[in-house]
């Protein structure tokens, strides 16, 4: 049994890579202390969080997850102290994500698209960004391992899956299609694309994992209502259950090493701002893929002068997403978003091709989030009134979609985290980072994905389209402490363990070599799981 | 300061609605601030009962009084003569023997008169007292936007379908939901 002060395991975050981890290792008979930087709140605090924002901030998903002082994420805000993350670069690396217990597995679609083969093998087969040290059927079994354990839908269909490559079925059948998404499936068909079913973390149909059916609340972000999406929240319970130790708003901002170069403790303060130390055997960071490689560039010391885990100094680099663009487009007709789940479909083909020598692939999805927040204040300040004002707000939520692009990018040590100047409540130094989504992802919206945009557009009956003048980001950050076999390129081997120190496991996105286009947190999780067979296997020798 | 832990994972939490109700609000790096009690200053009962007529004037559909109450109040900090503005346009709608709103909002006077009917329609619609990230939230689930397509989508965060229960036909826009 773990205390408040030590464990066999010590689990720093307690997001879905942490909750994973923390619950194989328990299941495998160790004692587990997980250290969470924010609160732990119930679901109805945040559901009353997100109904009391006004209708134009609906769609910061922040919002509804105001941090504590001693735990700032980003929000939205005018005001430069209030801004957490220090940007700068030709484009703003402005990631959201929530120092909360559950992690931003709270505000995630629960999106899950798997890697191919090819997106493991950049380098390999198109000479551009990094190869992974493993391939695709060495991670497989743990896909199927993640889509289990979160409750993962998806086709039975193998011509719908992505890819069809699997050794086991999906635990739910996919959610069905909203009319709207029917008819943008069959659109896209005239171009040649085909819109497939999203795996998604939601149940479909039926009850799993102690958590109901999907009821199409249309509100998977910024929460789930009802607990029918995965968010590690939903397993926090189980885990104490299990004998895990949790520990929230305990921020922890020190690794310690020993003489042996090994993890000693981690020190956290407290909401005093008081500090505590805690021990262990083996340690795992999860705390996401900002907070993590800030906290090992914070814990430098004698024998770690450039951060610990960064003898190859890359830690912080190789910072990634999935840059976007968003076509609003306009139609004639309606096809009624904001019916079933905010993200239920996608054109994933259009993400592979020998064309990614030269620039990068890109996923299209028809977001289908309700669009009366997006849509009434437009339609209030044309000065309609009365019978003209219910028709227009109505027209433009039915007639209205956003198309988005998201592409995949390489790794560029530029782009890159440090350390700022400036400090947060605690007095610890606030995340800088440096960004550019470059000439791969450039190239790609403008000989490739904004002309199929249009396109796609076009069938849709569009007569308007406007598209964002600049890349967004997706919030699936990963690439700070990238994975490789080489020591003096890259952070973590292929298990997420430190290539420094032999008792330190750094799993999730940040160790991803390649984004591909598709949303991170199943590989992700599949890496956690990954991790989660080395450690037991360690520890079980130590 | 390393030492044994003092309870440190009991945190003092205020969700946004505790907040609001505690007359405070809550601005994004957690810090809180009053509200100036004139915003909060409660109105005359007449003045909310003219407040009501003039949105039911203003606005062809069925209206909630409570939300109209906390609609006033913001009207009465935002507007330093709102019982003249009251009458004066309730006066142009009773002369226009006015129905509906079409019979009578042209005859409104450009200006600070047309642009407080203007607020007030946005206020039912949106159930905020603006776009901004920091307006007064009247409502959510009965600003009026909702009911123009509560036939076809639901309010986010509610629902009003069964478990994989949503492929239905397209709905026309004609359909205008009764509200």
């Amino acid at each position: 049994m773990a205390s408040k002060m030590s464990a066999e395991v010590v689990v720093v975050g307690t997001g879905v890579v942490g909750a994973v981890i923390a619950e194989q290792l328990l299941d495998a008979g160790r004692s587990v202390l997980m250290i969470e930087a924010g609160p732990r709140v119930s679901r109805g605090a945040i559901v009353e969080n997100f109904r009391n924002v006004p209708l134009g901030a609906k769609g910061d998903t922040s919002a509804s997850y105001p941090p504590r002082p001693w735990a700032p994420h980003p929000v939205s805000s005018d005001e430069p102290k209030d801004q957490y993350l220090q940007l700068s670069g030709p484009d703003a690396y402005a990631q959201t994500f929530i120092r909360y217990a559950g992690g931003s597995t709270w505000h995630w679609a629960g999106t899950c698209w798997r890697l191919t083969p090819e997106d493991m093998r950049l380098k390999s087969l198109y000479g551009v960004g990094r190869d992974w040290p493993f391939d695709y059927d060495t991670l497989e079994p743990f896909y199927v391992r993640t889509e289990h354990k979160l409750g993962i839908c998806g086709p039975s269909d193998p011509t719908l899956q992505w890819p069809a490559r699997r050794s086991a079925p999906y635990p739910m059948e996919a959610l069905p299609f909203s009319p709207g998404e029917q008819r943008f499936t069959e659109v896209v068909k005239t171009l040649g694309y085909k819109n497939i079913p999203v795996a998604q973390a939601r149940n479909s149909g039926i009850a799993y994992d102690g958590r109901p059916a999907c009821c199409s609340n249309n509100n998977c972000v910024p929460v789930c209502p009802i607990g029918a999406k995965y968010d590690a929240a939903t397993s926090l319970a189980r885990l104490e259950g299990k004998g895990a130790t949790i520990l929230v708003d305990s921020v922890v901002y020190k690794v310690e090493t020993n003489a042996r170069n090994k993890i000693e403790a981690v020190h956290y303060y407290d909401q005093h701002k008081e500090s505590h130390r805690v021990t262990g055997k083996l340690f795992v960071l999860a705390c996401n893929g900002l907070e993590t490689p800030k906290l090992l560039l914070m814990s430098a010391d004698d024998r770690n002068p450039n951060g610990v885990a960064n003898a190859s100094d890359q830690v912080g680099r190789n910072m990634m997403d999935h840059p976007q663009l968003t076509l609003t487009i306009t139609t004639r007709e309606p096809y009624w978003s904001g019916v079933g789940p905010v993200v239920n479909s996608g054109i994933i083909e259009t993400s592979q091709g020998a064309f990614r020598s030269e620039h990068a692939g890109a996923y299209f999805r028809y977001n289908n989030f309700g669009r009366n927040r997006f849509v009434t204040f437009a339609a209030l300040k044309k000065g309609l009134i009365g019978k003209a004002l219910d028709q227009e707000i109505r027209r433009m939520t039915a007639c209205t979609a956003d198309i988005v692009a998201a592409h995949e990018i390489l790794p560029d040590p530029n782009n890159r985290l440090t350390l700022s100047d400036k400090k947060d409540w605690l007095g610890l130094p606030k995340p800088a980072i440096h960004y550019d989504v470059g000439d791969y992802v450039r190239k790609s919206s403008e000989v490739y994905s904004l002309p199929i945009g249009g396109r796609i557009a076009e069938a849709m009956g569009a007569i308007d389209v406007k598209i964002t003048p600049k890349f967004a980001q997706s919030k699936h950050i990963m690439g700070g402490t990238i994975m490789g076999e080489d020591p003096n390129s890259s952070v973590v081997d292929a298990d997420c363990r430190s290539h420094d120190h032999e008792n330190l496991y750094i799993p999730g996105g940040g160790a991803m070599p390649s984004t591909a286009c598709g949303n991170s947190t199943i590989t992700m999780t599949a890496l956690a799981f990954k991790a989660a067979d080395a450690i037991t296997s360690q520890i079980g020798n130590d | 300061m390393d030492g044994q832990p003092k309870e440190p994972n009991h945190s003092p939490t205020m969700s946004r609605r505790d907040a609001l109700v505690a007359g405070v609000i809550v601005f994004a790096d957690g810090m809180i601030a009053s509200v100036p009690k004139s915003a909060l200053a409660a109105i005359e009962p007449s003045t909310h009962s003219r407040f009501m007529r003039l949105s039911t004037l203003l606005i062809n559909h069925q209206l909630r009084p409570e939300i109209g109450a906390r609609v006033a109040e913001t009207a009465a900090g935002q507007y330093k003569d709102l019982p003249g503005m009251l009458d004066a346009i309730i006066a142009i709608a009773e002369r226009k023997h006015a129905a509906v709103v079409e019979d009578f909002f042209a005859d409104i006077p450009d200006g600070e008169l047309k642009d407080f009917a203007h607020w007030v329609i946005l206020a039912w619609y949106s159930g905020c007292s603006s776009e901004k990230a920091n307006a007064t939230v009247f409502t959510y689930e009965e600003a009026l936007t909702f009911k123009t397509t509560g036939d076809v989508v639901a309010i986010p965060s509610y629902c009003f379908s069964g478990p994989n229960r949503w492929s239905q036909t397209t709905v026309p826009l004609a359909n205008m939901p009764k509200f």
